[in-house]
């Protein structure tokens, strides 16, 4: 898409993301991940590090390409609802291992 | 269908969230989604943090270029998928179709390299099955890994399908500025499949 | 007065196009005929759910004994019963499947799959669900399955043997139960299951948010209502936790993985973790519902408001978050760290706190009311009484020391029986002679429906309670013989006389089954509603039409407005327009925005 039709995007939406903007991101962040799981960390530095290169990239996607970012509240609220259950899941039954 | 008239000024969205049916209805089947993953890749944590030994360093049996590789098709997939929705937001119909058309191609070129890369891998002993393995770390590893992108491939074909049905409709000219609920849709399905294969590449393959 | 088509039963012709039989009635998109396919399907699993634990009780009544041989024993394959003797290995299969078809095919769809499809768009005032076609696809994904599960006991080698809650190795290994082909149908067919509940789940979600009437905001909602939707968002979280586990255990079992085979690497922890993490709130999913059942049928019975409605729904949310917390109080004797376990049993006291806030107000709710003791009312109470005593059977298991001489004891089994079946079953036979005349024209016999009540509670406790006596003096759970320790000896006395309840309880079944048949043709015309109720289905026709209502409803306050001082009446139904108010102009529905819809997109009718 051309500038100028980007522009009119931005003019009609107000707060239409600049998709391939987000898209580079993603891209760049995901050579960032193979190289710092390569580059020779300490084990737990590269997960920590991975980890949240992995939740930022996911953030972009919901946020952006799902819209996430301009949906009504509630909806939001209602989809990070489930996520802290996830995450008992893992770390309760992880204490048991 | 039967639908009732409904007073003016009453409208039922006025109670509801502001989102259409068919919208929620997605986000609420992706919340289920998530929690199916969630037992998916909670399992391969918890395993590998039982039974290290079982699991080989990264890069050593998994194919990590071609990988990441496949991880940016991916990702260009989803952006694809969210232009073709831009497009038909503006009513650009021939930017619908075209759009589509290159999601349901990357959709397809993932596979295939996903393809690939199972055979490569299976015709050097990393198999999901304990009999046949012959590679670094135990069967466990294999069978975690096919389990886990074997899923997310049947998604991923789950996905590129009703994108097919998705532009065959485009092309019939369903999908009007007013109305595209459908691309939205498909656009939500498709992202959340995209979102998954971030996590699954980050936790499978680099870590 | 709300009521408006006089309704003749047995014509029930909706006024739009007359669809053939088969979209009629077998593949219909109508929630009320997908509510009562579920139904009678459900119905169906409940008798074989039902004969199965007979057979379980028979063996433990005389064990082995040849002088008692299984009646219609003669019936079945030779390796099931051999000579009027039930055989281990069909015993294990009972045990497993009347568990199996009880929880997940008898009163889970009980609950949500007839209760959820029929009342929630009655009661929201919606003419059907936001997916009507996902909805009738649900239905017609549970059925195959349930084909599926049955067809697991006419294959080589028998049905599953593993106990309904699948612990691996002995589920993943069919070398340990000889059973193969059975093990595979109950996988598959639970995994098919968890499709359909899904589906359902979906769309009962998506309604209750987006498909309520005008007026109708979130604490106007009937509690049914309530209970349904965080029944259904837990199904919606859990059921997929179960798909994925047993993805993993079929796998294992077929294919020859090893995630839960230790010795092939695996952990079979893992299973236990992921199955009580569903587990646990599975055990909401089955009683939250009738807990909702129960408010609407307390309130309409005692012409009370309920007491603390807002408690109400709060408990029920506290419960339903509260109980994706719990789920370790099942593996206290697995050996797991100490530290988890106390927390659990913390998170599990906890839990009881709303539970027991719901209890009191129901009973708060019936001080002082009008009580009117019709089949239903006496249902909802009897739940109450017995809720609580599968409560604090359940504070007792709850605590990690006292689990250690209970666990996998009878008391467990006693424990959970006053919870599904003192509780769920007996909300569900209330509810179902509630909405009976909503959902057939006709009003059941209440003479036959005291009688079976009467029956059901007494042999319900002669049955269950010496169970709690079982389990504290040692008896195994599942076991096949118990006379075979001397410690047990002492016991088959209790074990046969439970045997011999249990019998009767079955047989004062078969009253309600009359009873349920028999009205369909002969029942009393039930008129629009016959329980003097507010909720808004009781304003639809009996049976309602396609397309539910007239003209969508409007509402203009909550479901429990029994003798109001606003009405001559004692009742008060929330589509009636408030007559002397707001002098000047036509009220407005007080406030439909409350903590609702920000939006005037007018979205939420498209489909498909």
């Amino acid at each position: 898409m051309d500038a100028t039709a980007e522009a009119e995007m931005q003019a009609q939406e107000g707060n239409q993301p600049n998709y391939m903007l987000v898209w580079a991101g993603l891209a760049v962040l995901t050579l960032l991940e193979v190289g710092v799981a390569f580059v020779g960390f300490s084990e737990t530095v590269t997960v920590i590090i991975l980890v949240g290169l992995a939740i930022w990239k996911a953030l972009l996607v919901a946020l952006y390409y799902m819209h996430l970012r301009f949906e009504p509240p509630r909806l939001v609220v209602m989809v990070i609802a489930p996520l802290p259950l996830a995450a008992i899941l893992v770390l309760a039954a992880l204490t048991d291992f | 269908m039967d639908r009732m008239t409904v007073p003016a000024g009453m409208d039922q969205a006025e109670v509801g969230i502001g989102v259409p049916n068919m919208k929620l209805g997605m986000w609420v089947f992706l919340l289920s989604e998530v929690m199916f993953f969630t037992a998916l890749i909670g399992s391969y944590i918890l395993l590998r943090s039982a039974r290290p030994e079982a699991f080989a360093e990264p890069g050593e049996v998994l194919n990590v270029p071609l990988t990441a590789f496949n991880t940016f098709v991916l990702i260009c997939s989803s952006v694809s998928m969210v232009k073709a929705f831009a497009a038909i937001e503006h009513g650009d119909q021939q930017g619908l179709k075209r759009w589509l058309l290159v999601t349901v191609g990357l959709g397809a070129f993932f596979l295939g390299v996903q393809g690939y890369e199972y055979f490569e891998l299976a015709s050097h002993g990393f198999v999901p099955v304990a009999e046949a393995y012959h590679a670094a770390g135990e069967p466990l590893y294999g069978a975690t890994f096919y389990t886990l992108t074997g899923f997310h491939g049947a998604h991923v074909t789950l996905g590129v399908l009703a994108m097919i049905w998705i532009t065959i409709r485009a092309f019939r000219g369903r999908y009007t500025q007013g109305s595209h609920a459908g691309v939205e849709t498909m656009g939500l399905y498709w992202h959340f499949v995209d979102l998954v294969w971030i996590i699954l590449f980050t936790i499978v393959y680099l870590i | 007065m709300a009521t408006t088509v006089e309704h003749t039963p047995g014509q029930a012709h909706a006024e739009h196009h007359e669809p053939s039989f088969w979209r009629k009635y077998i593949f219909s998109t109508d929630h009320k005929i997908i509510g009562i396919q579920f139904l009678f399907m459900s119905l169906l699993f409940l008798l074989l759910g039902g004969l199965l634990a007979l057979v379980i009780r028979w063996q433990l009544g005389w064990p082995s004994d040849p002088s008692m041989p299984m009646p219609g024993g003669s019936a079945l394959p030779e390796s099931m019963v051999n000579s009027g003797i039930i055989l281990p290995e069909f015993y294990n299969s009972a045990v497993t499947m009347h568990g199996t078809i009880m929880i997940f095919f008898a009163i889970m769809p009980l609950l949500v799959g007839v209760f959820a499809n029929y009342l929630i768009p009655l009661q929201i005032g919606a003419p059907d669900m936001a997916f009507p076609r996902l909805n009738m696809a649900s239905f017609w994904t549970a059925f195959p399955a349930g084909l599926i599960m049955v067809a697991g006991f006419f294959v080589a080698g028998g049905h599953s043997a593993a106990g309904w809650t699948q612990y691996p190795p002995l589920s993943a290994n069919p070398e340990y139960t000889g059973v193969y082909m059975g093990q595979t149908l109950w996988l598959v067919s639970m995994i098919i299951l968890g499709f359909s509940s899904l589906m359902g789940a979906v769309n009962y979600i998506t309604t209750v948010i987006n498909m309520r009437a005008p007026g109708m905001t979130w604490f106007r909602m009937p509690l049914s209502v309530w209970a349904l939707f965080i029944t259904a968002i837990l199904i919606l979280l859990a059921v997929p936790v179960l798909t994925g586990a047993l993805i993993l255990l079929l796998f294992d079992s077929s294919l020859g993985t090893s995630f839960f085979l230790p010795e092939a690497g695996g952990e079979p922890l893992l299973w236990q973790h992921l199955f009580w993490f569903f587990g646990h709130p599975e055990v909401y999913i089955l009683i939250l519902p009738a807990m909702g059942f129960v408010s609407e049928i307390i309130a309409s019975g005692s012409r009370k408001p309920i007491f603390g409605y807002p408690a109400m729904v709060l408990a029920i949310i506290a419960i339903a978050f509260l109980g994706w917390g719990v789920w370790g109080h099942h593996m206290f004797q697995s050996g797991m760290a100490f530290t988890l376990g106390a927390g659990f049993m913390a998170t599990t006291m906890v839990i009881a706190v709303p539970s027991a806030i719901k209890t009191f107000n129901w009973m708060a709710t019936m001080w002082r009311g009008d009580l009117h003791f019709h089949v239903p009312m006496m249902h909802a109470v009897a739940f109450v009484g017995m809720f609580v005593i599968g409560g604090l059977s359940g504070v007792f298991v709850a605590s990690t020391a006292v689990d250690i001489f209970l666990h996998d004891t009878y008391f467990v089994v006693a424990h959970i029986h006053y919870v599904l079946f003192g509780g769920s079953l007996f909300a569900i036979f209330g509810a179902i002679i509630y909405w009976y005349p909503k959902m057939f024209g006709r009003l059941m016999s209440p003479t036959l429906g005291k009688i079976h009540f009467w029956l059901t509670l007494l042999f319900f406790n002669l049955t269950f309670f010496p169970m709690h006596f079982l389990g504290v003096n040692g008896m195994m759970r599942r076991i096949y013989d118990p006379t075979q320790y001397e410690f047990l000896q002492p016991l088959q006395g209790w074990n046969t006389f439970i045997t011999i309840s249990a019998i009767l309880l079955v047989i004062a079944q078969l009253i309600f089954a009359f009873n349920f048949i028999w009205s369909l043709f002969r029942g009393e015309p039930a008129g629009p509603n016959p329980w003097r109720a507010n909720s808004l289905e009781w304003t639809a026709p009996s049976p309602p039409p396609h397309g539910n209502f007239d003209a969508t409803p409007v509402v203009y306050r909550g479901p429990y407005e029994y003798s109001s001082p606003l009405s001559d009446e004692d009742y008060l139904p929330q589509s009636v327009p408030p007559v002397d108010e707001a002098p000047g102009g036509p009220p407005a529905p007080d406030d439909p925005e409350t903590g609702d819809g920000e939006s005037s997109e007018p979205a939420s009718r498209q489909e498909g």
